[in-house]
C-alpha cells in the first residue's frame, strides 16, 4: 500500500498547480539543498521526458530553483524563484532531454550543483502526490525517499552521516 | 489496522460503532506515531489553507501565466449576486469555492491536494458551501477531513488517484466520490450510505479521460472540479435518500481501474488526445511553447 497516512490524501500543502510536477520537484531541489548546506553557485539542471516538455507549463523550473534555495513546497516565493535566485547569484542552465538514461519514469530530473568546495550530481524522480526519489547520488544508484511528511534536511543529513561513516570506514 | 476495501471499512465502523472520519483516526494514531490531539491540529491546518485558498481566489481577478484561466470566479461571484442561481444555494456556492481553489491553484497559489493539486477545488468547495447553508462547525468539517482521506486511501490503495496514471476519472473521479461520502457523513448518514455516495459519484465519471490543453492544470481541469461539486451533491442526495449503488463501491473502484489501464497514453495527461488536440487546444500549445530552446541560462531574456 503506497498511501499510508490521511494526510497522503489530504495534503500536501503545496503551491500549485501540480503535485507531481511542483511539489516534488520542490523536495529534490531542497534535497540538493540540504546536502550542499546553502544555495549551489551554480546548478545544471537536465529535464527529462514529462518534464522537459511541459515544466514552463507547471513551473517545474521555479518548483526545482525554489527547492534549491532552501525555500518549501509550500512557500508563496516559488514563484518568483528565477527571479530570486539571480538576486542570490544562483546561475543555472537548463537542458532538455528526451528520456533519461539512468531511470524509467517521465518526472526525472538530473542536476549537478555546486557550492564553495562541495560538487554533487543528484538524480530526481517525481513519483506522484508529492512523493519523490533520489535514485542516483555521485554517481551511485540509491532510494532515498522524500516523503511530504519527512523534514528534509533530516533525512539528507542521515545519508550525510551514513556516507561519511561509510568512508571513515574505508569501505 | 488497515482499509483494504470499502466493505471492510464499513464493517469496523459496525464493530467499533463509529463513523468513518473516526475510524480514519483512529487509524491515524495506530499507525503513526502521533497522538489524536496533534494529528487533528494536523487537519485543522489544512483546512484552514482551504479556507485562506477560496477567500484570496474569491477576491482575484489574477490570470494564469498561461492566459488562458483566471478571473471566472469573480464572474461567478458577480452572477449570484445579482441573480437567484438555478443550481441552488449549496452548489452555486460550492462551484464558486471550487472555482477559487482550482484558478489558484493554475496561478500558482498554495492549496490542498485533495488528493491531486490538479482535483483541489472539489472538497473545499463543499465543504465550505455546508458550513454556510448547513452550519456545519469548523469541528465537523475537520472530522469530514478525515472521512474523505478514509474514503481517498481506499481508493488510492485500490486503483490510482492520478490523471497520468488512470485519466480524469481517477482525478477529479476519486475527489468528487470522496467529497460525496464526506457530504453523506457530515449530514448525518449512515457508513453504508457514504459509501454508496462515493460510488454514484464515481460511476458518474467512469470513462473520463485526462486532456489537459497544452498540459495545464487549466483546460478543462478547473471547470470540471467545479462540476465535480454538483455531481457531489446530487449523488450525496441519492445516498440520503435511501437509493444504493446496484454496483458495490469497490466494484466500481476496480472498473475505474481497469478503465484507466485501458486508456490509451494519449489521454492519460501527455496532452495528446482529445480537447488538448483540438483546433484551439493545438493553437494554446503553439503560442506558449512552440519556441521551446533546447538548453536555456538564467540571464538570457525569457519568452514566458
Amino acid at each position: 500500500m503506497e498511501f499510508r497516512s490521511c494526510f497522503d490524501i489530504i495534503g500536501p500543502v503545496m503551491v500549485g498547480p501540480s503535485s507531481s510536477h511542483t511539489a516534488g520537484v520542490v523536495s529534490i531541489g531542497t534535497f540538493i539543498y540540504e546536502w550542499l548546506r546553502g544555495s549551489p553557485e551554480r546548478a545544471d539542471i537536465i529535464f527529462y521526458h514529462s518534464f522537459a516538455e511541459t515544466y514552463q507549463g507547471h513551473g517545474t523550473e521555479k518548483a526545482l530553483l525554489g527547492g534549491l534555495l532552501g525555500m518549501d513546497m509550500a512557500d508563496l516565493q516559488v514563484k518568483q524563484a528565477i527571479e530570486i535566485a539571480e538576486q542570490e547569484g544562483v546561475h543555472y542552465t537548463l537542458q532538455f532531454e528526451e528520456s533519461c538514461p539512468y531511470y524509467d519514469h517521465p518526472n526525472t530530473v538530473v542536476v549537478r550543483a555546486r557550492r564553495k568546495k562541495h560538487v554533487v550530481t543528484a538524480g530526481g524522480v517525481s513519483l506522484g502526490g508529492g512523493l519523490s526519489k533520489i535514485f542516483m547520488l555521485n554517481g551511485e544508484m540509491v532510494d532515498i525517499y522524500l516523503r511530504t511528511s519527512d523534514d528534509i534536511s533530516k533525512v539528507a543529513a542521515q545519508y550525510c552521516r551514513d556516507e561519511e561513516r561509510a568512508m571513515e570506514g574505508g569501505v | 489496522m488497515e482499509l483494504s476495501s470499502m466493505n471492510e471499512l464499513i464493517e469496523v465502523c459496525t464493530k467499533e460503532k463509529k463513523n468513518i472520519g473516526e475510524v480514519m483516526l483512529k487509524m491515524e494514531e495506530e499507525n503513526s506515531a502521533k497522538d489524536k490531539d496533534t494529528i487533528v491540529q494536523l487537519m485543522e491546518k489544512r483546512l484552514k489553507q482551504m479556507e485562506e485558498t477560496i477567500r484570496r481566489g474569491q477576491t482575484s481577478t489574477d490570470l494564469a501565466s498561461s492566459g488562458i484561466s483566471g478571473g471566472d470566479t469573480r464572474k461567478m461571484n458577480n452572477y449570484l449576486k445579482h441573480q437567484q442561481p438555478l443550481s441552488g444555494d449549496y452548489i452555486s456556492d460550492a462551484m464558486t469555492f471550487a472555482l477559487a481553489t482550482s484558478e489558484s491553484n493554475a496561478q500558482m497559489g498554495v492549496i490542498v491536494a485533495t488528493p491531486t493539486a490538479g482535483a483541489a477545488g472539489v472538497l473545499p468547495g463543499v465543504l465550505f458551501s455546508l458550513q454556510r447553508h448547513a452550519g456545519t462547525s469548523y469541528k465537523d468539517l475537520v472530522m469530514g477531513l478525515f472521512t474523505a482521506s478514509a474514503l481517498g486511501y481506499v481508493i488510492a490503495n485500490r486503483a490510482f488517484v492520478s490523471g497520468a496514471a488512470g485519466g480524469c476519472q481517477a482525478e477529479i473521479g476519486s475527489a468528487t466520490a470522496i467529497a460525496a461520502g464526506t457530504i453523506v457523513e457530515l449530514k448525518g448518514g449512515t457508513p453504508e450510505q457514504a459509501v454508496h455516495a462515493a460510488a454514484i459519484a464515481m460511476k458518474s465519471l467512469l470513462g473520463l479521460v485526462c486532456d489537459p490543453v497544452a498540459g495545464l492544470v487549466e483546460v478543462p481541469c478547473i471547470k470540471r472540479n467545479v462540476i465535480g461539486t454538483s455531481i457531489a451533491f446530487s449523488s450525496a442526495d441519492l445516498a440520503l435518500a435511501g437509493i444504493e449503488s446496484r454496483i458495490p463501491c469497490d466494484e466500481v473502484i476496480q472498473a475505474m481501474y481497469n478503465i484507466g489501464k485501458d486508456m490509451p497514453s494519449a489521454l492519460r495527461e501527455t496532452a495528446l488526445g482529445g480537447l488538448a488536440a483540438t483546433d484551439t487546444g493545438k493553437q494554446v500549445k503553439e503560442r506558449l511553447f512552440g519556441q521551446k530552446s533546447s538548453c536555456r541560462v538564467n540571464n538570457k531574456p525569457r519568452d514566458m
